[in-house]
């Protein structure tokens, strides 16, 4: 996956050891990021919000003036950029406490660094969309603008519940997604029974982008568990 | 009620046996007390030894010398009548003797006293001698009658009251032996439970409160160490956290690092991987030792265990599992709608636990699957291989030995790691069990059970 488009994007980091900001910094930078700012305390990470508007922050739950959560309220009122908690708590109550605040994930201390990458890169991903939301697939393109299918020089229109679908498996390209999610996303938190209904619309929007409906390469099934989608560099 | 039977037997048979003493005692104090006045009593001055040995030495001629000296030292008087009750002699007897005794005197005297004196007779060849102790020296019983009827009644009356007696003191016994079970049983049953480690609370009114009390402050005790026992873990594994990282974070770099030596990067890579392990034993430490303590909170919602299960699979393939293993899903269309209220994130942690177990003891790969099924008791998880599974001993020691973490053996082939511990402990906490089952070359299978509330 190509994830360079989100290299110019400005992180900031907040820790208050000032040896693990450097660890995280320099390892954020050899992969590739090129804006990274860090902060070691609440103040000076409210200061950086304002000052530097960072596209992303890293925070610790324990800081020396402050715990995370309150500093995320805080970022909240200046702004709505996403959030990752980084802590050294892992069991249940914080994590609840970082989402329920509208934190857009959480990793626990320790972990490794490929790891917070990994983390930052799809949260980058869902919040900030890659400017062209063209889709290669074997046999065809998907224009998201546009929400049409082009194959053969044809272009396909595509429904909304097609649109939702293609758009979660594309935003988890190559990653397996469950029917409970893609239901879940289409009806609603009760998505009791409706897998015959998400067969019936998997089978059309095979019938738009793949060459034969019958042998799928594109949108391919995992059998009892869900669907995943293959895009074409 | 606990062991009853067992007190009754001990108890009784102590009881019992302090009745035998206690009579035999009686019966030898009351020997020692009346030995000399029984000897006396039926000693030579006794009235029947008196009369025996004076029957030979009286008659109508008067009476012996030497049997004179006797009764005068024992202060006895005599008379002697002929056989018409004419008085023939008399020796020191009370001045109201009549000459003649009549026939009403004779049989009023027989059985009774003459001038105050107990009087004793007996008839010779010629005459009749009588004997006059002093005044108060013996009563005699001048209605010395009972119905043949009531003497016969006497020993049943004996062995009924005897009986009668011994039930008494048994329900007295019983009774107060069952008061006593009763303040203690409780006190015991807390006891039992402490030994579980659960906390306990016990209230028993009389004069085992104090006991009582002092069980509840044990309890208040031991839960007041397991809380600093798993707070202290819990800090040690925060502390940790943020050394690890660095260490961790280092490692990588250096074995990402393509200036770096490439031994050196195989050893950076090394530490990192060891940097991994040390971060999960202690995740697994922190959690094991809430959960044993109890103060895992458990943050239970209503979830489809059917969307849990393939979000964890879909998860694990996402995450790449290389291709040598496989993964199934089964789930019975009555599972798939079936609700589960449980903490969703430890339900995942078993599942994964038990996912992870099947890798890892199965380096050369193997197809895992994942089923739920539900009754209407009972909502079934089970995650089973096919691959090399476990000896018949060593699933043996699995189910029996406790975990290291409880056991004060230090022989490390009893270690297994925390995961299989892990994974019952969280069962436990939703009330749930877990089923092992395996045989050599037949794979492994893990059936967690738990109550389907609906």
């Amino acid at each position: 996956m190509d994830n360079s488009f989100l290299h110019t994007k400005k992180l900031l980091l907040v820790d208050d050891e000032p040896e693990l900001l450097k660890m995280v910094s320099s390892t954020l930078s050899d992969n590739g990021f090129e804006n990274i700012i860090t902060a070691a305390s609440v103040k000076d990470a409210i200061d950086a919000v304002q000052d530097k508007k960072p596209d992303l922050t890293v925070l610790d739950v324990m800081l020396p003036d402050g715990d995370g959560f309150y500093l995320m309220q805080k970022i909240r009122c200046i702004t709505d950029i996403p959030v990752i908690f980084l802590t050294a708590k892992d069991e249940g109550n914080d994590k609840l406490a970082g989402l329920g605040l509208g934190a857009d994930d959480y990793i626990s201390k320790p972990f490794l660094p490929q790891e917070l990458v990994l983390r930052i890169y799809a949260v980058l991903r869902r919040c900030y969309k890659e400017d062209s939301p063209m889709i290669n697939l074997e046999s065809s393109m998907i224009d998201f603008s546009r929400a049409e299918v082009h194959k053969d020089g044809e272009i396909i229109p595509l429904t909304a519940m097609e649109m939702t679908i293609l758009e979660t498996l594309a935003h988890n390209e190559g990653r397996i997604v469950t029917v409970d999610v893609l239901c879940e996303r289409l009806w609603g938190s009760n998505p009791f029974g409706y897998g015959n209904s998400l067969n019936a619309h998997i089978r059309r929007i095979r019938e738009k982008i793949e060459k034969d409906a019958s042998y799928p390469v594109s949108l391919i099934t995992i059998k009892g568990l869900g669907y995943k989608l293959i895009t074409r560099k | 009620m606990r062991s009853f039977g067992k007190y009754i037997s001990k108890f009784l048979a102590r009881f019992t046996a302090m009745i035998l003493i206690l009579f035999f005692f009686n019966i030898a104090a009351f020997g020692w007390t009346f030995f000399e006045i029984i000897s006396k009593d039926y000693g030579d001055i006794s009235p029947k030894n008196m009369l025996d040995k004076l029957e030979t030495a009286v008659s109508v001629n008067g009476i012996t010398d030497e049997s004179a000296k006797q009764l005068e030292s024992d202060n006895i008087w005599a008379v002697y009548t002929d056989i018409c009750g004419k008085v023939i002699w008399t020796l020191n007897a009370p001045s109201e003797i009549p000459k003649q005794f009549t026939v009403q005197d004779i049989a009023v005297i027989s059985k009774g006293y003459l001038a105050d004196h107990p009087v004793f007779i007996r008839n010779t060849t010629d005459g009749m001698l009588m004997l006059g102790y002093p005044k108060d020296s013996y009563t005699k019983l001048t209605s010395n009658y009972f119905s043949l009827h009531s003497i016969e009644r006497i020993p049943f009356f004996i062995v009924s009251i005897l009986v009668f007696d011994f039930a008494i003191l048994f329900l007295a016994y019983f009774f107060s032996k069952r008061k006593i079970l009763k303040n203690t049983e409780p006190i015991i049953d807390s006891i039992e439970a402490l030994e579980n480690g659960e906390p306990i609370s016990v209230s028993v009114r009389g004069e085992l409160s104090a006991v009582a009390n002092s069980v509840n402050k044990v309890s208040l005790i031991l839960s007041k160490q397991n809380q600093a026992r798993a707070n202290w873990i819990s800090g040690v594994s925060h502390d940790i956290r943020t050394p690890l990282s660095m260490v961790m974070g280092y490692a990588d770099r250096i074995a990402h690092e393509k200036n770096v030596d490439a031994d050196i990067r195989k050893e950076a890579e090394i530490i990192a991987q060891q940097g991994a392990k040390i971060k999960e034993l202690v995740q697994d430490l922190n959690l094991v030792s809430r959960l044993e303590y109890e103060m895992q909170p458990l943050n239970k919602a209503p979830i489809r265990p059917a969307a849990l299960i393939r979000s964890y699979a879909a998860e694990l393939l996402n995450t790449g599992l290389s291709d040598s293993y496989s993964v199934d899903i089964e789930i019975t269309p009555a599972a798939e709608t079936v609700i589960f209220d449980c903490d969703e994130r430890l339900i995942s942690r078993a599942i994964n636990n038990l996912v992870q177990n099947s890798i890892r003891h199965n380096p050369k790969g193997c197809n895992i699957i994942l089923r739920l099924d539900c009754t209407a008791e009972t909502i079934e998880l089970t995650v089973s291989d096919n691959g090399v599974g476990i000896t018949e001993e060593k699933l043996k020691e699995l189910k029996e030995k406790p975990h290291y973490m409880e056991s004060t053996d230090d022989r490390s082939d009893l270690r297994h790691g925390l995961g299989l511990n892990i994974v019952r402990q969280i069962t436990e906490a939703h009330n749930g069990t877990m089923q092992l089952t395996s045989a050599k070359h037949s794979g492994t299978s893990v059936k967690l059970i738990f109550p389907n509330n609906k």
